[in-house]
């Protein structure tokens, strides 16, 4: 029942509300065998990501913020 | 012996209970929707940074040290919690908004940390701080929103929240899972009238859709109305036109009798007008021959008596006639001749005469009126003959008085005659005052009287009878 920092990073989630600067976002990511969602913040900082979009977690912060990344490079 | 095995055998199964009972006693094992915090001895551990004090197990049994160690149990099921809050949007309008917030302890280990040192002898209580928390927050979002964004905008509503929540939430180790607005109370009456102008456009539009649904309905109805009155014409027309087919059938039906009868009668009537004809011909025919032949062969024959008897009367006229012109003829034979020869004899006469009168022309010149009466002495028959002509011209003379009749015609003729005579004898008379009648000197040598005259002929016995 670990969970440590690294496991989280580089899982894929789906964008359940808009992630963009200024903004706080959602970010829905399968982990520990359910779905948690997450806060969710642009890695990039400038970068808006809109609902429904992949993402992958390219940072975790304990106990529920990750900063993510749109998938196939939007 | 066997009480000693009976004992061992209940020896043994009490240590066996003994020993479940105190297993039962150190190993608890946490459920699904709990977690373990254990504390009170120094344990390995696991996940969590150094210092926290006390273990956490989710999902799976541990082996607790009674007496050294205390168990507590988190719960991480679904809590709920009901908003009632006075806010005022972003356009400063007042409004009482109900809503729901649901929230869980996070599953993971740092959540249930939190959550642990912060609620687990105020589990019950957790829902009153979360509401704490949230109607303080809610103002806040609601603060940032407009009524048209609260009404339509979950998007920006949610976004709102977890911008001003999540990161509240996350101190306390729990998760949002729902924010919902439930109700919005209004006591200004703006949602109301932010809906008017849309309520009175969809009141319009749906009156105007009922009256135009009214109207195309009425249209049919009435179009329908028109079809069935015209369907009904059209069948009381048939009706009608096959009424007086029927009524026109009986009618004939009933005047079939009467108008046999009627035909019948009137072959009687032709028949007995044809017996009439019949007989009227049959008594024609019966007159022709009873009345109309025997006066016919009546008429027949008083006409053939008539004819006949005029033909015989013509025969005897013809016969007579044909008797009168042989005797006249005969008679003017004679005559001629007796003329020839009387002419001879005037020839010499006058002869002789124009000797006399040669010799009397001497005399005459001295005496005239004796030549006059001479000369009229000697025309004396053509003077009787020129009388007897009046009875020339008178084709049929009916002598009424037979006989005698006849003497008197002659008597007056030769009396006219006479009477001429009689004028010339007194002319004769008159002249003789100067000389002597010539008649008295007897120079006539021929009877001078015409009444004795027997030289003259008898013109009254020629009676010319025309055929």
């Amino acid at each position: 029942m670990t969970m440590d920092e690294a496991s989280m990073v580089g899982l894929m989630g789906r964008v359940t509300g808009t992630v963009g600067p200024g903004l706080v976002g959602e970010v829905i990511v399968r982990v520990r065998g359910g779905a948690e969602h997450f806060l969710a913040y642009p890695a990039s900082g400038t970068e808006r990501i809109e609902r429904g979009t992949m993402v992958t977690v390219v940072e975790y912060l304990a106990p529920r913020t990750v900063y993510v990344a749109a998938m196939y490079g939007s | 012996m066997p009480m000693e095995v009976g004992f061992v055998v209940g020896a043994a199964l009490g240590v066996v209970l003994v020993l479940i009972g105190a297993f039962k006693l150190m190993w608890r094992v946490a459920e699904p929707n709990e977690a373990l915090i254990i504390s009170g001895s120094k344990h390995k551990l696991e996940g969590l940074e150094e210092g926290m004090g006390f273990r956490i197990v989710t999902g799976r049994g541990t082996l607790v040290t009674p007496g050294m160690q205390a168990v507590r149990k988190l719960s991480l099921d679904l809590n709920q919690t009901e908003l009632h809050v006075d806010c005022v949007t972003h356009q400063g309008i007042p409004l009482k908004v109900r809503g729901v917030v649901i929230f869980k302890v996070g599953d993971d280990f740092v959540s249930i940390a939190n959550a642990a040192r912060r609620f687990l002898d105020q589990q019950k209580l957790m829902a009153e701080r979360v509401h704490t928390v949230f109607a303080g927050h809610l103002r806040a979002i609601v603060g940032g929103l407009t009524v048209e964004d609260m009404i339509r905008d979950r998007e920006k509503l949610t976004g709102q929240a977890r911008a001003a929540c999540g990161t509240e939430m996350e101190k306390l180790g729990l998760i949002v899972d729902s924010l919902q607005i439930h109700e919005i109370e209004d006591p200004t009456g703006y949602i109301k009238n932010l809906s008017a102008p849309h309520l009175a456009a969809v009141r319009r539009d749906a009156r105007i859709a009922q009256a135009e649904a009214d109207r195309l309905a009425t249209e049919a109805e009435q179009l329908a109305f028109g079809r069935m009155a015209e369907a009904t014409r059209d069948s009381e027309i048939l009706k009608a036109g096959y009424q007086a087919e029927q009524d026109k059938a009986n009618a004939k039906a009933r005047q079939a009798g009467p108008l046999a009868d009627a035909a019948a009668r009137q072959e009687v009537v032709v028949q007995e007008t044809r017996v009439a004809e019949l007989e009227a011909q049959r008594r024609e025919q019966q007159l022709q021959a009873d009345v109309r032949k025997p006066a016919d062969a009546r008429a027949y024959e008083k006409r053939t008596l008539a004819e006949a008897e005029r033909d015989a009367l013509i025969s005897v006229a013809e016969a007579r006639a044909a008797e009168t012109r042989a005797t006249g003829e005969a008679e003017a034979a004679a005559t001629q001749a007796k003329g020839l020869a009387q002419a001879e004899a005037n020839r010499a006469q006058g002869l002789a005469e124009a000797e006399a009168i040669k010799a009397r022309a001497a005399a005459l010149a001295e005496n005239q009126e004796a030549v006059v009466a001479q000369q009229l002495a000697e025309k004396w028959p053509e003077i009787v003959q020129a009388g007897a002509s009046a009875f020339g011209n008178v084709d049929n003379m009916v002598l009424l008085n037979g006989a005698d009749g006849m003497a008197d015609l002659f008597a007056k003729a030769l009396t006219m005659g006479g009477t001429g005579l009689g004028l010339a004898r007194q002319l004769l008379a008159s002249m003789n005052q100067n000389g002597p009648s010539p008649i008295q000197n007897g120079a006539s040598p021929q009877g001078t009287s015409p009444v004795n005259g027997g030289a003259v002929p008898p013109p009254a016995q020629k009676v010319p009878v025309e055929g």
